[in-house]
Order: C-alpha cells, then structure tokens, then sequence
C-alpha cells in the first residue's frame, strides 16, 4: 500500500485501504476517468499543472476528437498559482467557477465526436419534478447521443426487455424511496451499467453493505458535490455573525422596546476551525478569510491543502486532530460527510477540549456529531452556542430536546434549498457530465463508493 | 499614487491638500490594512499641547488621561466646558491640539477655539463630525481629522449579516422554531444579488470587499464620482444615479455621513424606487433616510426588510413603529461597539497622528470641512 507523500507531517493522517481502493477505481475506470497510468494517486496528479494532467488522458483515434479535446480542456487558467481543489474542474464541479455545458457545445457542433451512447436509466420517484431537466420529456433537451429508457423506483418497474437493450448510465435521485436497498438490486437486474450518478452531494443515502461491490464491479460514481457550498458558506458566516453580534439579544430587546447598546463581537481575528474540508468547507474557509478570520481544517487528506491559500493550517484526522481544532477554534463548521469513519466523530471528548465561548455550526450531516454530548455541551454552557441545519433524524423530532434550547439556531435542513438548487444538480448531470460521457471525457466529481464519499 | 502635500503661505507647516474623496491608504488609516507605526522617525520639531474636550470619566480615554503619550506630547486638562480650560496656567502655555470625545462638545469646541487661537489641529475620537459640525468650527483654519476607518470592518461585517438575515429569512426560522414546525422553505443566495452603497466611503469599501467574496454584484455612490475606481466596486454612480441604483439594488448599504447633502437624500420618492424585494440597511446616521416614508414602506410591504443600526433619535422613542414591525431588525446603535473600539480609537490619535504631529507629518483621517465630512 503506497503511503501518501507527506503523510508522516500529518497527524494522525489515514493512509488505509482507501489508497488502494483508488488504484483499483481508477484502473477499471482508466478510459474516462483520466487518471494517470501509474499507479500514482488521484491525488498526487492533481498536484501537476493542468496542461501535464491533460497530456496524461488516453488519446482517441478519432483526430477531430483530438482537436476538440484539446479546444474543450484549453481552459483559462486560474491566476492563483497554488494547488486549489476548487479549481480542478476535472476533478470537481463547482458552480461558482465552472463554466457551464463546454461538453455540451463540443457535441453540438461536431456529432461525429461522440464516443458511446448513453442509455439512461433513472432511479426516482417520477413526481419529483427537480429531476425534470432528465425525466420531463416535454422540456427536457438530452444531448446527442444519449436517451432515457425508463423512471422507476424499483426493479420491477423497469421492464425486463429494458435489459436487451444494454443500459450504461444510471441517474438516482434521492426521491427514489428506500434507495439504498433498490439500488443493489437494479446493478443485479441490470449487469451493463458502467456509471452511476447520483443527484445530490451526500451519498450515505445510498450506503449498505453491498455498495462497494459498486467499486469492485469497476462502476464509476459521480455526484453533485460542489453545487451546494457557497449557499452553505453564506449560511456558515451568517451563524457566525448571529452569535457575534447577539442576533438573539436583538431580538429580545426588540420585542421588550428596550435599547440597551451593548458590547458585540468582530469575526476579524477569531479563528474558525472547519471539520471535513471538502468542497463546503473550503467555500466557508474563503469567505472566512476575507472576513480576517484565521482558518484550521480536519481532513483525511492533509497534504492535499498545504498550499491551499484560504486555510491557515491543516490537520489529519483522528481524535487528537479533533481536540486540538476544538481547543483553539472560536468557530466551528462542521461539513463533513457521513461515513463508517466520521459517524459520531464528534463526541463528548471532542466538546470537552471546546474553546471558550465556542459557537458550533453542523451544516454536513447530523450522525457525525455525538447529538447528546452537543446537547449537554449547550445545557452546561460548554458551548456558547449552536447552528444547526443538520440532524441525527431528521424532521427532528416535535419532542427533541433541541427545539427547547434558547441559544440554537434550529433550521430544518434548507440552508442550501434555493428555489432552483435541485433543478440546478440535474442540469449539471445534464449538461456536463452526460455529455463528458459520451464524448469519452472525463467525469467531474467522482465519487468512491468504498469510502462512503 | 502619493498623495500630495503642499504648504500653505500660513506658519502652519501642516495644511492637506484637499483630495478627501481619494481612496489613497497613505492618507486614510484602516484597521484592516493599518501599518504599524511609521510615523516616529524624523526630528521632532514641535511640542504638542493638548486640551482634551472629553468625559474625564469616559473609561475609553484611559491611554490619553493616564497613558504614557508620545515624546513631545503634553495633556494639559481633559473638561467639557470653557470654564474648566479658564485657568491661566492653561492660557500660557498656548495649547495647540484638541481632542473631542464629549457629546456635547459642539458649542464648547467653538468657545475654545475662539479663546485659544493657539490651536492648530483638533481631532475627534469618532468617525462622524455631525455631532460638532458647526459654523465656527468649519470656518476656522484648524485641521481636522477624525476616526475614519476605524469602525469599517465590524460594520462591513454587520452589513452582510443583515443582508443574510433576510435572505436566509432568519424571522420565519425563529418563528418555526417557536412553533416547533419543521418545515423546509426555500432561503435566496447572496451570491448574483446586487448591493448597492449610499455613500461609498470606508464603510461602503469594507462591506463591498466582503460583497464581492459574496459574489454580489456592487453598485457605489459617491459624491464625486467622476474618475472613481475600486477593485471592489462594479459601477459607481454620482448624486444623480440615485434613483437607478435604488432600482438595481437587492440591496441597499446606505454608509454616508450625515450632512447637508445627504440629510433626507433617501426620500418617499427615492424609496418608490426599490424592488419589492428590496432590504434597506443604514449605518451611517438615521436622519439620511426619511424614517416616516420608510415606515409606510414597510408596513405597505413596499419593501421587504431594513436593517437599522441608526436612527433619527436615539435611544428610539418607544412610541415608534419601528419596535414593532416584524420585518426591521433593530440594533441600539452598537454594531460597530466592539469592547475595544473607542479605545483603538483614542490609541489610534496617541499612537498615529500624535508622532505625526509633532514631527510635522502629514495627519491621517483629514476631514474636508467645507464638505463637512
């Protein structure tokens, strides 16, 4: 198993299995991921430049497909000369600075430039009208070469001659009920799938015992990491400002027409510590910095941000990274996944190295917080307070202790439902990856099914 | 792009060219970008004499009253009235320097300026000069320099929290949550809205700064607007583009300081101007806004929300509206009130402009007084 280049300046870094699940993934998927031929990680390509990167992607014999590939990928390259995840559109999309749909005009001025076709199969509920972009079939404008074969929920709503016809692409929305125990049962059903994309950024809705055959069958996972964060890094600085400057006093003040002008606290200065520094977090940690806030990440991937220009210092996980972060953190934002590995990371011993006067902000997944040792931590005034828009069940419970609590901010998971959001997530599989796939491109924002992330 | 220093026909080494509206750092001291302290090499080439017009209690003037102040520099009585500075042994030793803090000080400033003629610079612990803006004062010859810059950020900051209190709808989340209904609702991103500022000064620079990390889009308007240019601004618009920034804006930062000009600038028919969806948000001084018309505004649901940090009297009088209308957030005039900031303040003069004095620096902060700001 190859140890991660600097992992020995991390605390605490993982350098288990995921490594070598990665080699495995990228192996079987080599034709579209554009992973380099050596077994050198993901992650130490994405540290070359651009240019490099793309030299490293499997020619095609087709010379117009040459020529568009190298049109298509001459991107602008970004002023920052660091390594920024954000940045790596071949690895992530982010709809900030990623343009929209470049695939898509690559298809539409030259056809003969597909690849394969994509024969689409869609997991969902069929009244879910975010996924339209895909299933409406009266507005609804697939690229060349591609085709919705069916919308169901299980695999008897698709009909078994479906299976003759060799679908390669499976879209699963998370409106599609009990999801995690129809989706084994559709890669059963049908043995042609080659990709698997899945509408939104949490994939532990999908998680069971049989997902990393996913991996093994050399399936390839995307999602919609990315579409979120800078909706959520809004909500971040907005739970920050809320206890800084005593929104509750206000409020209380407002209501008893008392004007008492009190002391209130700057973000410039405070440290804000964010735990899981993926796509969300980094987006916090941007406007973080501008704020003048001094920013500290947890990651299983240190030394993928040690140029990163928004975050001051980096940890690897483990306990230990985990107290040191909450011991100087002022402000915590915790945005990491839920898997195997991060469920109730966040735990009494974690609260109890809290910083004085700490504010706790979860805008990841609720199971990653110990919820009773959060709800203690508020009670005893171990944590001045809590924003919360993520919880262990969810609509929290009409009885939770929570709801009781003068000092949480409670909102019921919407801090990234803009009006459009969803739509937004089925036009990017729409209009970037679908088209990425059939022109043989690289597919933004994979996933590894193994890892839960 | 340094700034211009020229010398008077006066004795006095220290006139300021007039170029208030110039963004120029070399001029303008802010807290985020402040320098350490450059100001003391150089001879020293005159003593400073100083009265302090000040509360002898206010607690904040402690590294003036008790402090150790800067070669050169001499208190010589902190009052709040002529009577308490009619000592002879005051009038002799000719004061040069006044330092402002007191409320009341505006007719007391003007009684010391007439009777110690001696006085070359007055300095005033706040930003805004309304509080001691009178004829006596900008008809003199003083300088005057204020605490610009000082209070940016944290209001900036303030800015972009009242700015997402509404669009996250922070009263329906309150609401939901006293009536423990777990209901999701769709919340509006910052990013793509426009911003537009009232008054591009250091407040507004501050809060487009944060704006624009946002990805807002940021409108500016400035007295003179001609030549204008900040990395942080999209279009800056002159007195006249007031109506049409009004209409662009989601919303609206209104960061002028109060005076003749801008003393009910946003009218019933400025206000007729904004979206429906429009928040207002003044931390400059209540009167710039015609607080009767925006009250009709947001009680007519005109408008969807103001953010109010200021107002026209403070503390508000508990017979206003504005207590009891659900879509205003109110704050008692303190989103600026950081434990620290008046005494950075007072360090800001002991510490920065003082060394300048004395060695006949160009002063920081300058404030144009036939601009009255």
């Amino acid at each position: 198993m190859a140890a991660l280049p600097s992992s020995s300046r991390s605390l605490g870094c993982f350098i288990r299995g995921g490594t070598q699940c990665r080699r495995g993934f990228a192996g079987a998927a080599r034709s579209y991921i554009g992973c380099s031929s050596a077994p050198s990680t993901s992650e130490s390509s994405s540290m070359r430049t651009r240019e490099q990167h793309s030299q490293q992607r499997p020619r095609q014999s087709s010379s117009i497909a040459n020529i568009h590939r190298r049109y298509y990928h001459r991107s602008s390259a970004p002023s920052k000369k660091s390594w920024d995840p954000s940045l790596d559109e071949y690895k992530y999309w982010n709809r900030e600075e990623s343009k929209h749909g470049e695939a898509s005009y690559v298809l539409d001025m030259s056809p003969e430039s597909i690849q394969r076709e994509a024969r689409i199969l869609c997991l969902a509920d069929e009244r879910d009208d975010a996924d339209g972009p895909l299933t409406d079939r009266s507005t609804s404008k697939l690229p060349f070469g591609s085709r919705l074969l069916h919308v169901g929920t299980t695999p008897d709503d698709f009909p078994d001659s479906l299976v003759g016809e060799n679908p390669n692409v499976l879209f699963v929305s998370p409106s599609c009920p009990h999801a995690r125990l129809q989706l084994p049962l559709i890669l059963h059903k049908f043995p042609t799938l080659e990709w698997i994309h899945v509408r939104s950024a949490g994939i532990d809705f999908l998680e069971s015992d049989e997902l990393p055959r996913v991996t093994k069958r050399g399936i390839v996972m995307t999602n919609a990491k990315g579409q979120f964060s800078s909706s959520l890094a809004e909500y971040a600085m907005m739970a920050c400002s809320y206890f800084a400057k005593d929104v509750p006093r206000l409020l209380k003040q407002k209501g008893a027409k008392v004007w008492d002008d009190f002391d209130i606290e700057e973000l410039r200065g405070k440290t804000m510590g964010i735990v899981g520094y993926g796509d969300i977090g980094r987006a916090t940690a941007k406007l973080a910095s501008v704020y003048g806030m001094r920013v500290v990440a947890l990651r299983r991937n240190p030394d993928k941000s040690e140029l990163d220009m928004v975050c001051d210092e980096v940890y690897g996980t483990g306990k230990l990274s985990l107290q040191k972060l909450m011991s100087i953190s002022d402000y915590v934002v915790c945005s990491a996944p839920s898997t195997v590995e991060t469920r109730g990371m966040v735990d009494a011993d974690a609260f109890r190295a809290s910083k004085k006067n700490q504010v706790f902000i979860n805008l990841g997944r609720g199971p990653v917080v110990d919820e009773e040792a959060l709800v203690s931590s508020l009670k005893d005034g171990t944590l001045r307070g809590a924003a919360l828009d993520v919880f262990a069940t969810e609509p929290l419970p009409a009885d939770h202790e929570l709801w009781d609590i003068e000092n949480v901010l409670i909102s019921p998971h919407n801090m990234d439902k803009t009006a459009t959001f969803m739509h937004e997530a089925t036009e990017f599989f729409v209009n970037e990856n679908l088209p990425r796939f059939i022109l043989g491109d690289t597919l933004l924002n994979p996933v590894d099914a193994t890892r839960g992330y | 792009n340094r700034h211009h220093c020229f010398y008077s026909a006066s004795t006095s080494p220290l006139q300021l060219a007039k170029n208030s509206d110039s963004m120029d750092n070399t001029v303008y001291w802010n807290r985020e970008t402040g320098r350490p302290n450059i100001s003391e090499d150089g001879p020293i080439i005159q003593e400073a004499r100083i009265l302090a017009l000040c509360d002898p209690n206010d607690a904040f003037n402690q590294p003036l009253y008790d402090g150790e102040l800067p070669e050169g520099a001499k208190l010589l009585k902190v009052g709040s009235s002529l009577a308490d500075f009619d000592e002879s042994s005051i009038i002799d030793q000719n004061p040069n320097v006044i330092f402002v803090s007191h409320p009341n000080a505006r007719d007391p400033l003007v009684q010391l300026l007439r009777k110690f003629p001696s006085v070359e610079w007055v300095h005033t612990r706040s930003a805004g000069v309304d509080f001691i803006a009178s004829d006596g004062l900008f008809q003199s010859s003083v300088q005057l320099t204020n605490a610009k810059g000082m209070f940016s950020s944290t209001l900036a900051e303030y800015c972009m929290m009242a700015c997402s209190y509404f669009a996250k709808d922070l009263p329906r989340l309150m609401q939901q949550k006293k009536d423990v209904n777990w209901e999701q609702y769709p919340v509006l991103e910052l990013r793509g809205a426009t911003l537009g500022i009232v008054g591009f000064g250091d407040i507004g620079r501050a809060s487009a700064k944060l704006a624009k990390a946002y990805g807002m889009t940021v409108l500016g308007l400035k007295r003179n607007a001609t030549n204008f240019t900040d990395p942080h601004c999209d279009h800056v618009y002159g007195m006249d583009g007031l109506n049409e920034l009004m209409a662009r804006s989601d919303y609206v930062l209104v960061s002028a300081p109060l005076t003749e000009q801008t003393r009910g600038l946003i009218s019933a028919e400025t206000l007729s101007q904004c979206k429906s969806s429009a928040v207002i948000i003044n931390v400059g001084r209540g009167p710039i806004i015609n607080e009767e018309a925006l009250i009709e505004s947001l009680k007519k649901g005109r408008i969807k929300g103001a953010g109010l940090d200021v107002m026209t009297v403070e503390p508000l009088p508990k017979e206003s509206p504005l207590w009891k209308l659900d879509n205003v957030l109110l704050s008692p005039h303190n989103m600026d009130m950081t434990l620290t900031f008046m005494k950075e303040s007072t360090e800001f003069f002991i510490s920065e402009n003082l060394p300048r004095f004395v060695r006949g620096k160009q002063l920081l902060n300058p404030v144009d007084k036939s601009a009255g700001y």
